[in-house]
């Protein structure tokens, strides 16, 4: 029985009824089971004949099927098993073969040795769509193998995983590929020899190789083993020749990984793109384009930002609120450069009075607007600088120009004018009608507020400058028609001498301030003697004589400053000096006052009231709107002064009664310029700088040009300066070197080189000519634009700008 | 900063700002890459003041003072130090990287200075709970206006599933093994009765363009850098030439290079025509040589980000080439305004443009309006219908847009795109014309990263394709906006990326050859990924228009809105 000659048959089917297929396996099993080991099965379509024949160990079975074998012949098959399929097959013949061997002597139909692991499968015809379809090799078997005598259906090896199909190609009947319509799609592993046309399959997953002597030496000889498997040997010779033949294998992942076999968009620009639009791409016709991509942080022309360096573009604060206009942080470099001379006498360019006015008399714009004040740090001393010009060296007077100025009124505007136009070379003679020259500086301001010998010393200063100075003159219409023919041009600097008083009952007692500070300070005595009278005759002129006691009693004990200004204070300070004992100083609002005038007063007991209005003087003292008493032996109105324009004539415009002027302080004759308090009320500062530009203006009349602001820079923005280089704690400054060192320089250049060595680049490097002036450049080769040297600048000179467009 | 200092209303805090400079002073070289790089620079480099405090109960610290300071005497006892002195407090300066506070300077977020630092020392954060710089960006009375984002990451495209997954029932499609019928219809489609009656009579048929559904939406030359203009036009090309992609991409309002014009690429492109008119002078002077009919003219009538709103183009943004391609002097403001002015009514509108705009190529393009989102989009439709020349109908919902817009329209003004979408379908099938006038949908579409779901979800309520701009600029060219107001200073010129500016020192960053690359990528894994989608649906044949039976979400009003089905 175990001869495999011998064949047991099995009929699927039993008289007309076919036999199912689950009975049939069980028939053949059993046969198996009871030691057939050939088995001839009669089949009706029946599934699965053939598979699964375990029960027989390591014997071979032979099953040779006869009629229609159903679908999955052979499936799950046995290493043992061998099947011989005479006519055609179904389905997925050898699906999941684990090692049957199967002949199949016709056409199979779709998905033969689908997911085949081992075994093989030789089909003497044509197979359907999806043969050798998620086949695998494990590699403790020898791989699966599919031998097709025709052609391939469609779909041929998807996912094809191991294993090895033999295509031979012979009488196909299409012209296309042997594989099919898209074969190969997702196969990873395994080969495929096949004879014929074989493109179309997926490029991304198999590639063709060349076939090896090893390669073709196995085909030779398993295809013979095929032939004689499905009985047509006689073809071996047809289907034998090498050139015929392709092999494809799977891609590994690697060779997947390289080159997708498409253009590179590189290429494809160049050859494609550029060759239909002309060189250049899209708008090559409009612009040059350059290729390429610049980097993020670039050079040169490429910045967005480029670093400009800004030096004394702009004004520091201190010199952009000096009415005068001195560069305080000018004179302060030069401090610190050891040039204390030159930074002294620089001053004096700019004012006669640097000591008098910059050293005390001015409140200080300049400190007042200082840059280190936006973090509380002490501005650096200015007065310091003022005092040390007391001594500076006299400035030089350019060449005569022949042409005559008068100046009328040698108060600090007067003087001012007079002195620029005389180191101009302009021929000025001052004109003032008192005994001295100085204006309200030397007959109002109380000697307490500035040493004399000072004042005394830079009003010798002046006489020196400007030889001409005639004292006593008293300008009248007519002298001032004189005047005008006489000279070229005329400044007038009358100041206002005329005192405002208030319209109420009883001002007639009351003294003027600027009355008041010039006897106080000329001859303390007479004036009390006058404020004695007056209080007299005040008393006399109510019929008081109740209070006439008192009066005799207590002269200038109590003094009421009606306006509590700056000059009240002042006024304050002198009657205190003289003896007054209680002071009180009123006001329709809040104080003016301000600085060391204020602190003088206050310091001096002198309170402060507001607000007051003043209905009447009496014996009393000053009556309030709201009845309100305020006991006075001595009324002083310091409401400000009203300037006497009547010499001037009508043919000089006027508002307000002060003097109207341009820009320059041109009045309506253009020979004629007025500054000062004539023209409206301020700071001594204020008429020094007038002074100035309105020599300045002269001086370019004279030579023929359209007079211009000699300075008209904007102020820096103080969020420029870098506060943290300093030392917030200073409260004081000493001596000048300390002060040049301490000050911010805003705007100006402190030649510090923080920026060289800040720049992280190293672009930054500074040049210096011959004549001492130096600067800082960037090299637009190294610079990237960061905008460091601007951060990291302590004086606000670098900014970072827009770069000029491309 | 001053402590001397008065502030405004609009006087910011660092904590005020939307986002805040995280600078490691550790880390940090100071190298000045990220101050040179910032697009607004919101920070510069510092001085800051340290003080340093030794206490008097340590007498090291006195023996340190004592060698130090001008007080000489080593036998300084804290005694001697009187107590109003403060010797022992002193400073130093460093340098360090600092943020500006100044509105026009405020940080946006875009982390170029992370890109640059060598040290990886600085990174924008983006602040916790509601800023306070929005309510002072209207200085000077000007509202806020930004590039088009309108920063919120609601999407609800992203909440659509797709729930009909055949595995048994319908033929089972592998994405990666089978193929599909991907391309959409672009123009009018005859009912087959009307087709056959006129191709009998040799009648007009209307011009159909078989397109990829995901189509490049109008950006415009101007709008756009030239190498961004490019390097989309580019892989553009790429895509149909060696891919064979039918991919399309509309110019918006902007004209288009004359070389693109005169060249065979002309068939991938869309040209825009919107109110303003601008290079179509350029254009008709180029129709005589044109090798290739465009795919289509696009009327664009409104947008998504800015509905009802028209546009700006300013002066300076108008140099030499801008200017040569719209057909305008150079340095001269561009405004389109809301609406083409001659144009008073749908009926009108459809019958003047559409009609004007076939003329040109003899009947042979397809032309089509594109509208924003609106409740009155039936009514635009319905118009459409009655009219053969209309070729389709662009829809750009709230979302979409990319361009300069006031924040108030790009924010509060618009409709969803899926509902008006919807709407605007089932009235076409309530019709019988689903099938001969196509809808495209724009606004938002993949505004989370998910494109593929979010077009596949619109394609199955009914729109033919759909058009993206905001998505491409992020993956193609690598924008940085995101939707939490990240950048979004596109209409600027500033555009850190290059993408937005017409500035070379910008836009020369961004090389169309990566952007044209990046676009094939795109296109490419779409492809792949709305195959994921269709295939488990059981289609290959032809895309899922209106496939509606596909679609769920987890909300039963907006099931019930969009006919869909309401799953949990």
């Amino acid at each position: 029985m175990n001869n495999d000659r011998f064949y047991v048959n099995i009929s699927g089917i039993k008289g007309d009824k076919r036999i199912p297929s689950r009975v049939l396996e069980e028939m053949i099993q059993n046969a198996v089971e009871q030691g057939h080991r050939a088995i001839e099965v009669n089949a009706y379509g029946q599934h699965g004949i053939g598979g699964r024949l375990w029960r027989s160990g390591n014997e071979k079975i032979k099953i040779r099927i006869q009629g229609h074998s159903g679908q999955r012949t052979g499936s799950l098959g046995f290493p043992n098993t061998e099947i011989e399929i005479m006519g055609p097959a179904s389905d997925d013949i050898g699906w999941l073969n684990a090692g049957a061997e199967i002949i199949v002597h016709g056409n199979a139909s779709n998905g033969a040795m689908n997911g085949g692991a081992q075994g093989k499968v030789y089909i003497g015809g044509n197979i359907g769509a999806r043969g050798m379809t998620m086949t695998k090799h494990n590699p403790r078997f020898d791989p699966p193998e599919l031998w097709v005598l025709g052609a391939a259906g469609d779909y041929f090896g998807e996912f094809m995983a191991g294993g090895i199909a033999v295509v031979c190609g012979f009488n196909t009947s299409y012209n296309e590929s042997v594989l099919g319509y898209r074969p190969l799609v997702g196969m990873v592993g395994g080969k495929v020899f096949c004879r014929g046309d074989a493109t179309g399959f997926s490029q991304s997953d198999a590639k063709i190789v060349p076939i090896t002597d090893v390669d073709w030496d196995w085909l030779c000889t398993n295809l013979m083993n095929f032939l004689q498997k499905i009985e047509k040997k006689e073809l071996f010779d047809r289907l034998s020749k090498r050139s015929e033949w392709t092999l494809i294998r799977a891609k590994t992942p690697q060779e997947k990984l390289i080159g997708k076999g498409i253009l590179a968009m590189h290429s494809f620009r160049q050859d494609v793109w550029d060759r239909e639009l002309g060189k250049g791409g899209l708008i090559g016709d409009l612009m040059e384009v350059e290729r390429g991509t610049i980097p993020l942080i670039t050079k040169g022309e490429w910045r967005r930002m480029v670093p400009v360096w800004e030096h004394a573009k702009y004004k520091a604060p201190c010199q952009a609120n000096c009415p005068t206009g001195i560069p305080v942080q000018e004179r302060w470099h030069l401090i610190r450069k050891g040039l204390a001379d030159e930074a002294t006498s620089m001053g004096l360019k700019y004012t006669p009075f640097p000591a008098t006015v910059c050293g005390y008399l001015c409140p200080s714009p300049c400190m007042a607007s200082c840059t280190k004040n936006l973090q509380y740090i002490t501005p650096v001393n200015v007065r310091l600088l003022g005092r040390a010009g007391e001594k500076a060296e006299l400035p030089v007077s350019a060449e005569k120009s022949g042409k005559r100025v008068a100046v009328i009124g040698a108060g600090p505007g007067g003087i001012s004018a007079a002195w620029h136009l005389t180191l101009k070379g302009h021929d000025a003679v001052l004109f003032d009608e008192s005994k001295q020259i100085g204006g309200k500086i030397s007959s109002v301001i109380p000697d307490s507020r500035i040493p004399k010998e000072t004042l005394q010393n830079e009003l010798e200063r002046v006489k020196k400058i400007i030889p001409d100075i005639r004292l006593e003159h008293k300008i009248t219409p007519k002298s001032f028609q004189k005047i005008k023919k006489e000279f070229d041009y005329v400044v007038v600097a009358a100041g206002a001498r005329k005192p405002r008083m208030l319209p109420i009952p009883g001002v007639e007692f009351a003294v003027s301030a600027n009355d008041f500070l010039e006897k106080a300070k000329q001859n303390p005595a007479k004036l009390k003697d006058e404020l004695q009278k007056i209080k007299e005759s005040l008393v006399k002129s109510k019929e008081d004589q109740t209070k006439s006691n008192e009066v005799q009693s207590a002269p200038f004990k109590k003094v009421v400053i009606i306006g509590a200004g700056n000059v009240g204070c002042d006024v304050a300070t002198e009657a205190h000096r003289i003896g007054a004992e209680t002071i009180t100083l009123i006001d329709v609002q809040k104080p003016a006052a301000f600085g060391k005038e204020k602190e003088d007063a206050q310091a001096v007991g002198a309170t402060f009231h507001w607000p007051c209005f003043t209905k009447e003087i009496t014996s009393q003292g000053v009556i309030l709107d709201d009845g309100e008493v305020i006991e006075a032996d001595t009324v002083v109105i310091s409401i400000g002064d009203v300037p006497d324009t009547d010499f001037l004539g009508k043919d000089i415009s006027t508002r307000n009664g002060f003097v109207s002027v341009n820009e320059f302080n041109q009045t309506s004759d253009p020979t004629i310029f007025a500054i000062g308090d004539i023209v409206g009320p301020g700071l001594l500062t204020h008429a020094i700088g007038s002074g100035k530009r309105t020599a300045e203006a002269i001086d370019s009349i004279i030579s023929g040009r359209e007079p211009e602001m000699l300075d008209a820079r904007s102020e820096i923005d103080k969020s420029r300066i870098s506060l943290e280089y300093f030392n917030p704690m200073v409260k004081s400054y000493n001596t000048l070197e300390e002060c040049g060192s301490e000050c911010a320089s805003c705007g100006r250049c402190r030649d510090c080189s923080i920026c060289v060595h800040v720049c992280p680049e190293g672009a930054i490097e500074r040049f210096e000519s011959e004549d001492g002036a130096f600067e800082y450049k960037a090299d637009p080769e190294k610079c990237i634009g960061c905008g460091f040297c601007k951060g990291a600048c302590p004086c606000g000179i670098w900014n970072i700008v827009t770069n000029s467009p491309l | 900063m001053s402590s001397n200092r008065t502030i405004k209303p609009s006087s910011l805090s660092l904590s005020d700002l939307p986002w805040q400079i995280c600078w490691k002073k550790d880390r940090c070289t100071l190298c000045g890459q990220c101050t040179a790089v910032c697009p607004v620079q919101a920070i510069s480099l510092s001085v800051f003041r340290k003080r340093n405090i030794a206490d008097s109960m340590n007498p090291s610290n006195l023996l340190k003072l004592a060698n130090s300071s001008s007080k000489t005497d080593s036998s300084l006892q804290t005694d001697t130090l009187s107590h109003n002195e403060r010797p022992l407090s002193s400073f130093e300066t460093y340098y360090g990287i600092r943020q500006k506070t100044t509105i026009e300077e405020a940080c946006i977020g875009c982390a170029m200075c992370s890109m640059v630092c060598p040290n990886d020392a600085i990174e924008p954060r983006r602040s916790h709970g509601i800023d306070r710089y929005r309510f002072h960006i209207n200085q000077d009375g000007e509202p806020r206006k930004r590039g088009g984002r309108r920063n919120s990451t609601d999407s609800l495209l992203d909440r659509i599933k797709f729930i009909r997954i055949s595995m048994l029932t319908d033929p089972a499609l592998d994405a990666g093994r089978h193929e599909f019928e991907l391309r959409t219809l672009l123009g009018r489609i005859l009912s087959p009765k009307e087709n056959i009656n006129r191709l009998r009579n040799n009648g007009w048929i209307p011009p159909v363009r078989e397109i990829y559904p995901l189509i490049i939406g109008g950006m415009s030359f101007g709008a756009l850098s030239p190498t961004m203009w490019e390097g989309l036009q580019m892989g553009v090309a790429y895509l149909n030439e060696e891919l064979g992609m039918p991919v399309r991409m509309s110019t918006g309002e902007g004209g288009c290079p004359p070389r693109l014009l005169r060249s065979r690429f002309m068939k991938y492109v869309i040209l825009q025509i919107a109110s303003g008119y601008f290079g179509w002078d350029e254009i008709i002077h180029a129709i005589p040589y044109m090798k290739e009919d465009p795919c289509a003219i696009e009327i664009k009538y409104g947008q998504g980000a800015k509905p009802g709103d028209g546009g700006l183009l300013m002066w300076h943004k108008v140099n030499k080439l801008i200017a040569a391609i719209r057909g305008v002097p150079q340095g001269v403001s561009l405004p389109s305004p809301p609406t083409h002015q001659t144009q008073y009514s749908i009926e009108e509108s459809v019958a003047k443009m559409i009609i004007s705009m076939s003329m040109a190529w003899g009947f042979r393009v397809p032309v089509y309006p594109k509208i924003s989102a609106s409740s009155t989009s039936l009514a635009v439709l319905n118009n459409l219908t009655r009219n053969d020349y209309a070729s389709a109908l662009a829809i750009d919902g709230e979302d979409g847009g990319t361009g300069a817009a006031y924040s108030v329209s790009m924010d509060h003004m618009g409709h969803p795109i899926a509902s008006c979408i919807r709407d605007n379908y089932l009235n076409l099938v309530k019709l019988g014309k689903q099938n001969e006038i196509p809808i495209f949908a724009g606004g938002g579409i993949g505004k989370n990263g998910n494109l593929a779901a979010n077009a596949a979800a619109l394609i199955m309520l009914g729109a033919s394709g759909v058009q993206i701009g905001k998505y491409v600029m992020q993956a193609a060219a690598g924008c940085i906006g995101t939707e939490t107001d990240r950048c979004n200073v596109c209409n600027t010129g500033i555009c850190p990326k290059g993408i937005t500016s017409q500035d070379p020192r910008l836009y020369r960053r961004l090389d169309p050859e990566d952007v044209a690359q990046r676009i094939v990528d795109l296109f490419v894994s779409f492809d792949i990924e709305l195959k994921k989608i269709v295939a488990p649906l059981g289609r290959s044949t032809s895309l899922p228009i209106g496939m509606s039976d596909a679609l769920g979400i987890d909300d039963y009003q907006v099931a019930q809105r969009l006919n869909i089905k309401y799953v949990v």
